[in-house]
């Protein structure tokens, strides 16, 4: 059986199988390879589908709360909002982060540079979200600890708060792990929520 | 069989030839990117010597009274890469090659020394430590979990019994190193103030003052990690520390906020949130290389790297808080604010520091009224003199334990 076969294969259809195996080894090497730093950027299967998806019913929502500063004190403060109440966690997380951005309904003070922009945000299976911010978040930020803990804050307890199924927040800027945002608070590591930065 | 199959073929016998070609090429690429990292790092109780392989490697050891030979058995070639360093312990790493093994001489500065050491599985670590003679090696081990008892050991005998604290801060006269780190620098300006004041600029000014202070009154050794306006990244802040063999470390900040109204001094110590999860995970790799494959396989050798350096400050939080509470103490009387207590962040400068370290913001450089008073020399030497009394009271408080 094996001899006739054998016979039938043609030279070209023996040339075009060699090559066929060494392109899949070279790729298994590559795959192999560069696994290595796949670290920092986590698997393309946890990032979001398309944006502009619908909510599950149309016209539903849900209750967030989101955190600010406020004049009185050196707290976070808690501001509910509605938002429609789509299919996945990943897209009610951003709905929530651009609120956040846009800043309060009530008069509290927003924590972050008017200028930034949610470029991204993906959660990972073991509950770490990654927050993509432009860079205005860096080059227009105020660079004070006290300014630093509290944009991250706002972010991470505004999170963690909301969406049991992120346990913490790693920071990133223009798509980069960044050191701190102005030299201070240290990003190279997820955040866990800091619940005692919220009034009472 | 698939070769046998080429065999027949010239034209296939080319291609594959072609291709063995590459792939040979591909592989010993990847061969000449194995690197063994060597690295060093000094602890109170101990100087540590990370061998870190990006292969699978043996290793066996010969002790001499003043050096140690690691015998290292690899199967591939590498490249060996090793940043400069500073031991207080260590005085010089060298490589040779017996037959098919390669042998690090590691060279100390002491006489005799101790050495323990430990593996590391993914990615394949050797970690050494030594420590002098005399103080027991798995001693200086488990002075990563009890370095805090070990350094008041220390410092209790080398402090007088004296209940003065003038007197026992003089016996400690050019032995005990403060290390003044004033925020910030060069193109990096930190905060700035309505009316253009550099937070850079008064950390400067201040620390420039606090270390006279210091000297003036006592003596001490006063490093500062920048006496000029240039950038310093802030691990080279922390590094300073360690390498001058800080007693104690002093990042001296001014604040801002969102917060128009925010105001008043405010003196942090690093989170121990953070470090308490690094240490567990550090225990969780010592105490089980077998799982690591398994279980934490995110760890990566960078990783390693980096909680070993976060713990550097773990083990003095203790100490940090009690230094932190001391300066804030005094702060608060000078601005008459309520004592908001002190308070516990991430800080980036004073995670590899490895002594008690505290991060003051002085004041807020973004309200206006405080800008203006930041500006002042004497404010400025105010809030150096407050400063210094929260160190000295620190001294005499810990001293008398």
């Amino acid at each position: 059986m094996k001899k006739i076969s054998r016979k039938k294969i043609s030279r070209k259809k023996v040339a075009i199988l060699v090559v066929l195996i060494a392109i899949l080894a070279i790729l298994v090497v590559i795959f192999f390879k560069s696994g290595i730093r796949e670290r920092i950027i986590p698997p393309p299967s946890a990032l979001p589908a398309e944006p502009g998806i619908q909510p599950a019913e149309p016209g539903e929502t849900i209750k967030i709360v989101l955190f600010f500063l406020s004049e009185e004190d050196t707290y976070l403060h808690p501001e509910e909002r509605e938002i429609p109440a789509y299919s996945s966690v990943v897209h009610q997380a951003k709905r929530a982060i651009g609120e956040l951005i846009k800043g309060s309904q009530r008069g509290y003070i927003s924590p972050f540079p008017p200028e930034t922009e949610l470029r991204e945000l993906y959660v990972t299976r073991k509950g770490v979200a990654y927050v993509d911010f432009s860079k205005e978040i860096v080059e227009k930020h105020l660079s004070g600890s006290s300014a630093e803990i509290s944009t991250i804050f706002s972010v991470v307890n505004s999170l963690t708060y909301n969406f049991s199924s992120i346990e913490k927040v790693f920071i990133l800027i223009e798509g980069q792990e960044r050191e701190t945002l102005g030299g201070h608070i240290n990003l190279s590591r997820p955040f866990l929520p800091l619940y005692d930065l919220i009034a009472k | 069989m698939k070769i046998k199959l080429v065999s027949q073929e010239k034209k296939g016998v080319f291609i594959a030839g072609i291709i063995f070609f590459l792939l040979l090429s591909v592989f010993s690429v990847s061969q000449s990117q194995h690197v063994l990292k060597l690295s060093v790092k000094d602890s109170p109780n101990f100087s540590r010597i990370i061998i870190e392989a990006s292969f699978p490697l043996s290793f066996g050891f010969e002790k001499k009274s003043s050096y140690l030979k690691v015998r290292i058995g690899a199967d591939v070639a590498f490249r060996i890469k090793r940043d400069p360093f500073y031991s207080r312990l260590i005085r010089s790493l060298s490589w040779s090659k017996e037959r098919d093994d390669y042998i690090l001489t590691i060279r100390t500065k002491s006489r005799d020394f101790n050495y323990d050491y430990f593996t590391v599985l993914d990615p394949p670590q050797l970690v050494i430590d030594f420590s002098p003679l005399g103080e027991g090696s798995s001693e200086a081990r488990a002075g990563l979990k009890r370095k805090e008892d070990l350094d008041r050991r220390i410092d209790s005998s080398s402090s007088s019994r004296s209940p003065s604290a003038k007197e026992s801060l003089s016996s400690l006269r050019g032995i005990k190193t403060i290390v003044i780190d004033p925020g910030h620098g060069g193109l990096e300006p930190g905060a700035k103030g309505r009316y253009g004041t550099l937070e850079k600029d008064i950390t400067l000014a201040v620390s420039l003052k606090l270390r006279d202070i210091i000297e003036q009154k006592f003596g001490f050794r006063v490093v500062l990690t920048r006496e000029k306006d240039v950038e310093i990244s802030l691990e080279n802040r922390a590094a300073k520390a360690n390498n001058n063999k800080a007693y104690l470390f002093i990042s001296i900040h001014t604040n801002s906020s969102y917060r128009k109204d925010a105001h008043g001094p405010e003196t942090f110590f690093l989170s121990s949130e953070a470090t308490d999860e690094e240490a567990r995970k550090l225990a969780y790799l010592e105490n089980n290389p077998a799982e690591i494959k398994e279980g934490i396989t995110g760890e990566s050798e960078d990783e390693i790297a980096m909680i070993l350096w976060d713990l550097a400050q773990s083990a003095h939080l203790k100490q940090s808080s009690l230094l932190a509470e001391s300066i804030q103490k005094e702060l608060n009387s000078l601005f008459r604010t309520r004592n908001r207590g002190i308070k516990q962040a991430p800080f980036k400068v004073l995670t590899g520091v490895a002594c008690p370290a505290v991060l003051v913001e002085v004041a807020f450089i973004s309200n206006s009224d405080e800008e203006r008073n930041l500006l002042q020399e004497n404010f400025q030497r105010e809030i150096a003199q407050r400063i210094y009394q929260g160190l000295v009271n620190f001294i005499e408080l810990y001293s008398q334990e």
